[in-house]
């Protein structure tokens, strides 16, 4: 590979099929492209990816785009493709310090997510990962959240109580290590964190 | 992470009673010995605020972190026979208040060691404070007292055993208006472990650090519904005891590993060292929270009933084995408790007839810790509950194991009738004690039990 290459990141959705990964991943490859990550998650059937990759820098969007397209071209089913180049620097959400996980159950109802991401926003919490569930009949929203960006986690708390009475959720916000102390084999142990 | 693990986590900690039921500070008091117990007294003060003044405020931060309840906040301090060596009654009483006072300025639930280890000897020491003993828990609110009578390489102090059975009538005797209550805050053991961080037994050994962090997890709630699950998932009729008592130790590694994280961080935060996690199945009186409640869904129709000694055999072990794994040390009492007046089932256990001491007993030598929070008839004499300490003693002894005895003569009341503590003391019926007056010459010879052999092991 050359030292010069640029990172690109692609999305991909489409109804799940053998070989989606195969023909994507190997059209990249005649492109010289380096996948650095990547994800994919198939719900009711139908899938999505996204990677991210790397290219040399005579390998430009644009080019992408039309090998992409032949893939598509050829497969049974349509795929969604996006093509986006990363400007700036690559964002970590590594920092394990400030990772929480937020649970919200209630029951189901319209505009259920749209209120806890809401209150997410108020708040600047990031939302690192999401999912939702079902459990024991009620609608279950767990979300993966950064709270580097809070003036004051204790403030967050305060405001999550009174978030959860007001729309009938119950809401707990738990720092990462308890789930990985419980789950995992090795204990999240780092050194004293800054308070 | 997997949701299902998210999930599972959160209902553990929110519906299945998880939490962790004692942070306990040890702190060694050996350098307050001052010319008189007043200035030792204010050593102690002193001593006990500056280590200690941070530490309900660090578990409440963590726990709130967690979102993991730290149930109790205690100390544990030196056997104060060791402190207060030199004194007489009333300056280990003076001792007594003043740890009474540190305890509450501190806000702490309760604290550990007016206590003395008697199992080889006797110092003038350990006779004053075991004389003090009954004044002291009868005009204290926090403080908490054990003594060691025996141990698996000195043998049982019996007179010490006897003079205790005296001890024992006179706390409850003191405290006749609460039901006896002050002998539960006073217990007995064999082979008493110097990190244990739950009470009544707490003490801060001579061989820790200055200051040391431990803590006692609970969680039997939690394998109960563990238990419920697996059994309502797969069907009784496919299950062996093999299976469940995987399940056991599945669920104990995540029970222990909330202690171990929570411990770890509050000794970081107060920068002391961290001691054990203590792997003991602690029941409370809360609907949800009972050993006894497991042993039922293990297959007993009525604890106590053939069976019920196995199944906490394989209950203890398997707690163990999840929990060592899941903990850099791990110490202390670490088995199942059985403490009557605390576990809802045991209690209804003890109300129905399924249950009475003598199969209690043979529990305890498969389980931790003793023959606990058992209310026994106030008119029980002082020589047979000192048989009833001997005989757990002598389990104690010769399995190498720690045992302990925690009975409360309830002044007044008689077999079958109720009495209620309040709180995490709970509240049982009286237990029957058969035989009783037919001990008194067994217990009138003193002197001591031997040391065990350590071969020939049948």
């Amino acid at each position: 590979m050359s030292t010069q290459s640029i990172e690109y990141i692609i999305s991909i959705t489409s109804q799940d099929r053998i070989g989606i990964v195969y023909e994507i991943s190997s059209a990249l490859a005649e492109l010289a492209g380096n996948i650095a990550d990547s994800r994919q998650s198939v719900m009711c059937g139908y899938y999505t990816m996204i990677l991210r990759a790397s290219f040399p820098e005579a390998v430009t969007r644009k080019m992408i785009e039309a090998k992409l397209a032949e893939v598509d071209q050829k497969s049974s089913t349509p795929l969604n493709i996006l093509v986006n180049s990363i400007d700036g620097p690559l964002t970590s959400s590594d920092n394990l310090e400030n990772r929480y996980v937020l649970t919200a159950s209630g029951a189901d109802q319209i505009g259920f997510v749209a209120r806890v991401a809401g209150f997410c926003v108020k708040h600047q919490i990031n939302i690192l990962d999401l999912s939702t569930t079902l459990s024991h009949g009620e609608f279950v929203m767990m979300l993966e959240v950064d709270l580097s960006r809070c003036t004051s986690i204790n403030g967050v708390r305060t405001a999550l109580v009174d978030f959860g009475r007001e729309n009938h959720l119950r809401v707990v916000l738990q720092h990462h290590d308890i789930f990985k102390a419980v789950n995992e084999i090795s204990l999240p142990i780092r050194p004293k964190r800054e308070q | 992470m997997r949701s299902e693990d998210i999930l599972k986590t959160v209902e553990m900690i929110q519906k299945e009673n998880l939490d962790v039921r004692a942070v306990t500070m040890g702190i060694s008091l050996l350098d307050c010995h001052r010319a008189d117990a007043k200035q030792t007294s204010q050593a102690i003060i002193e001593k006990i605020t500056r280590h200690a003044g941070k530490l309900v405020q660090t578990c409440e931060q963590i726990s709130s972190e967690y979102a993991v309840p730290v149930v109790n906040k205690r100390i544990s301090v030196t056997p104060i026979a060791h402190v207060g060596a030199g004194f007489d009654a009333a300056g280990f009483i003076h001792i007594a208040h003043a740890l009474d006072e540190a305890a509450t300025l501190v806000g702490i639930d309760i604290l550990g060691g007016y206590s003395a280890d008697v199992a080889n000897g006797v110092t003038s020491g350990d006779t004053e404070l075991i004389n003090s003993i009954p004044e002291a828990l009868s005009t204290t609110q926090k403080i908490c007292s054990s003594v060691n009578v025996g141990s698996t390489r000195a043998g049982i102090n019996m007179d010490a055993v006897a003079r205790l059975g005296q001890v024992i009538k006179e706390l409850s005797e003191r405290s006749a208006g609460s039901g006896g209550f002050a002998a539960a805050k006073f217990v007995v053991f064999t082979n008493q472990p110097g990190d244990n961080p739950f009470m009544a037994g707490a003490i801060h050994g001579l061989d820790q650090h200055e200051v040391v962090i431990n803590v006692g997890v609970s969680g039997p709630g939690v394998i109960a519904r563990a238990l419920e699950r697996r059994i309502a998932n797969d069907g009784a009729e496919n299950l062996g005891l093999h299976d469940l008592a995987e399940e056991i130790k599945e669920t104990a590694f995540r029970v222990t590993r909330c202690g171990e994280l929570i411990g770890r961080r509050v000794a970081a935060e107060l920068k002391i060292p961290f001691g054990v996690v203590d792997l003991s199945l602690a029941p409370t009186p809360n609907v949800g929270d009972s050993v006894g409640e497991i042993m039922m869904i293990l297959g007993m129709d009525a604890i106590g009933a053939p069976g019920t000694t196995a199944i906490v055999a394989m209950l203890n072990d398997a707690v163990k084995k999840g929990g060592a794994f899941a903990s850099q040390s791990v110490g202390g009492l670490s088995g199942a408790f059985i403490p009557v007046c605390e576990d809802r089932y045991l209690a209804d256990a003890v109300r129905n007839g399924s249950l009475g001491l003598e199969k209690l007993e043979a529990m305890t030598s498969v389980c931790s810790v003793g023959l606990d929070m058992i209310a026994i008839p106030g008119s029980v004499d002082a020589a047979t509950i000192s048989a009833i300490i001997a005989d757990e003693m002598a389990i104690g002894m010769i399995n190498g194991k720690t045992t302990a005895v925690r009975l409360i003569p309830v002044p007044g009341k008689e077999a079958g009738e109720f009495v209620a503590f309040g709180g995490l003391f709970g509240e049982s019926t009286i237990a029957p004690v058969r035989s009783v007056g037919k001990s008194g010459r067994f217990i009138a010879f003193g002197g001591k039990i031997p040391a065990p052999i350590h071969s020939l092991k049948n």
